[in-house]
């Protein structure tokens, strides 16, 4: 993780990692994370209704 | 010589300025587009907590807010390369298209000063797609269920009609001369059927329809809100019609079909179709709700021509979406249909009317290679849209339904979803108003 770049001069891509793996690797997580919190919500949805019933 | 060197210097240094100069511009003019999107947003929250009784107003809010917090990131995962892959059809997996969110362009590039803003802007369209879907199902439907239609609808089925009907190369363009500048199609039709698809499985509120099918009212507990918030979504909209039109730095806008077009002309068409809606709906209701919603109705049935409409023309269309909307809102009541907030009737039927006014109106354009501007392109255009939206709604929410993932349970909709999923009160000191005004002594 961390810069790419030794230089600005001729940089092109120059995001945290690029060029590396972990781009990939927060790529995946991030995209667990996401469809994990739509997950989550589903059960905490579930849980308030049931408290209600 | 050396003159001569000063001046080929000085020539360069000046079309090195003029590409930056272009570059930037560019990238100004798609950041603020993409900013006042947002105001779109804003609006779409207080219209959407405005229609919702009380009891339900947060959890509206929230359903709302999560809509947008979803799409970017959907977006990012698969949106746009959706796009960009798939004008011919179906995404094109045998080739490198662009937009995969692994890519070097997909992130900080000092080589790319355009796919991020293009990237937001379209972002922004998909939010908007899901937010037309989100009132029209307020006050019955799972969050996580919704979440999940969101995501389908705004980074996979909305944009995968985009790539058909709003891309240079789209093949609605290529094949059949189609032409749509304001996205009447991909983004309201698309948006509006996929929620009829939705509202077809998801089933009307309690108390909305009685035994014998006559439809009860169920009022709006903040009108004002509502309204506002419609106007301020007019506002958004500038946003939004920006977004539709290429800068081309050193030459003439174009639209995203390739017509010249200039943003005078847009403006001309936009006022005039706005003004137009909010009469037609005030002479069909004189209700505000239905003249605000009818400013949109109009905006959608001159969407289409926005960049070619003789502005008189523009105002008489807008008026037809300003009087259509009411009167399909009705009708879609009466066949069971319990849309919260006239979505179907605004963006679907509005829209629907614009895509096809466009082949009565204005036929004969050209198109470069492609067919010229035409009606039978446009009606071709119009059923594709419609099913687009419609069969991947109804099929999802249909699954959903058979999960138990998509309506509330009876007690919790009674109860009210403030009460059992928000963990606050949106009025704590209460909102009461007996509507007689309260009299003080003058001083």
């Amino acid at each position: 993780m961390g810069s790419p770049i030794e230089t600005w001069d001729g940089a092109a891509a120059y995001f945290t990692g690029a060029g590396g793996s972990s781009p990939g690797i927060l790529l995946a997580i991030s995209v667990i994370v996401c469809f994990a919190a739509i997950a989550y919500g589903a059960l905490t949805e579930e849980k308030a209704y049931k408290d209600h019933l | 010589m050396a003159e001569a060197v000063t001046q080929e210097a000085a020539i360069a240094a000046l079309q090195e300025g003029l590409k930056w100069s272009t570059t930037i511009n560019l990238e100004v003019f798609y950041w603020w587009c993409t900013a006042l999107m947002f105001i779109i947003h804003a609006g779409f929250l207080a219209y959407e907590m405005g229609a919702s009784r009380k009891k339900n107003v947060l959890a509206s809010g929230i359903k709302n807010i999560l809509a947008f917090a979803f799409m970017i990131p959907t977006f990012f995962f698969f949106g746009w390369w959706i796009y960009l892959a798939s004008p011919a059809g179906f995404p094109d997996l045998s080739a490198d298209t662009g937009g995969a969110p692994w890519s070097e362009t997909m992130g900080p590039n000092l080589t790319d000063n355009a796919t991020g803003i293009f990237w937001a802007a379209f972002a922004l369209f998909a939010a908007t797609t899901a937010s037309i879907f989100s009132g029209a199902v307020i006050e019955r439907i799972k969050l996580s269920g919704f979440v999940i239609l969101a995501i389908l609808l705004g980074s996979v089925v909305w944009i995968l009609g985009a790539s058909w009907a709003w891309h240079g190369e789209g093949w609605l363009l290529t094949k059949f001369g189609w032409h749509d500048f304001g996205a009447a199609g991909c983004v309201h039709m698309v948006a509006a059927f996929f929620a009829l698809g939705v509202l077809i499985n998801l089933g009307p509120r309690i108390g909305k329809f009685n035994a014998d099918g006559s439809a009860n009212e169920i009022v709006p507990h903040n009108v004002p809100m509502a309204v506002f918030g419609l106007m301020v979504l007019i506002v958004g909209f500038f946003g939004f019609l920006g977004g539709c039109i290429i800068y081309n730095g050193t030459s003439q806008w174009t639209s995203i079909f390739g017509n010249p077009v200039t943003l005078s002309a847009v403006a001309f068409n936009t006022l005039m179709c706005f003004s137009g809606g909010i009469i037609g709906g005030w002479i069909t209701t004189r209700d505000p709700f239905w003249m605000m919603s009818g400013a949109l109705a109009g905006i959608f049935a001159a969407a289409s021509g926005l960049d070619v409409y003789w502005p008189p023309l523009a105002f008489l269309l807008g008026i037809g979406g300003g009087v259509i909307a009411p009167i399909a809102a009705k009708w879609l009541e009466k066949l069971g249909i319990d849309d919260a907030v006239g979505a179907v009737a605004v963006h679907g039927f509005a829209g629907t009317f614009g895509v096809v006014a466009f082949g009565l109106f204005a036929s004969g354009y050209p198109n470069g290679d492609y067919p010229d501007t035409n009606l039978t392109g446009q009606v071709i255009g119009a059923a594709t849209m419609l099913l687009l939206g419609f069969i991947p709604g109804y099929g999802a929410s249909y699954v959903l339904k058979m999960f138990n993932l998509l309506r509330i349970p009876e007690k919790v909709e009674i109860l009210g979803m403030d009460f059992v999923e928000v963990p606050i009160v949106a009025y704590p000191e209460g909102m009461d108003s007996n509507g007689k005004g309260v009299l003080a002594p003058a001083e």
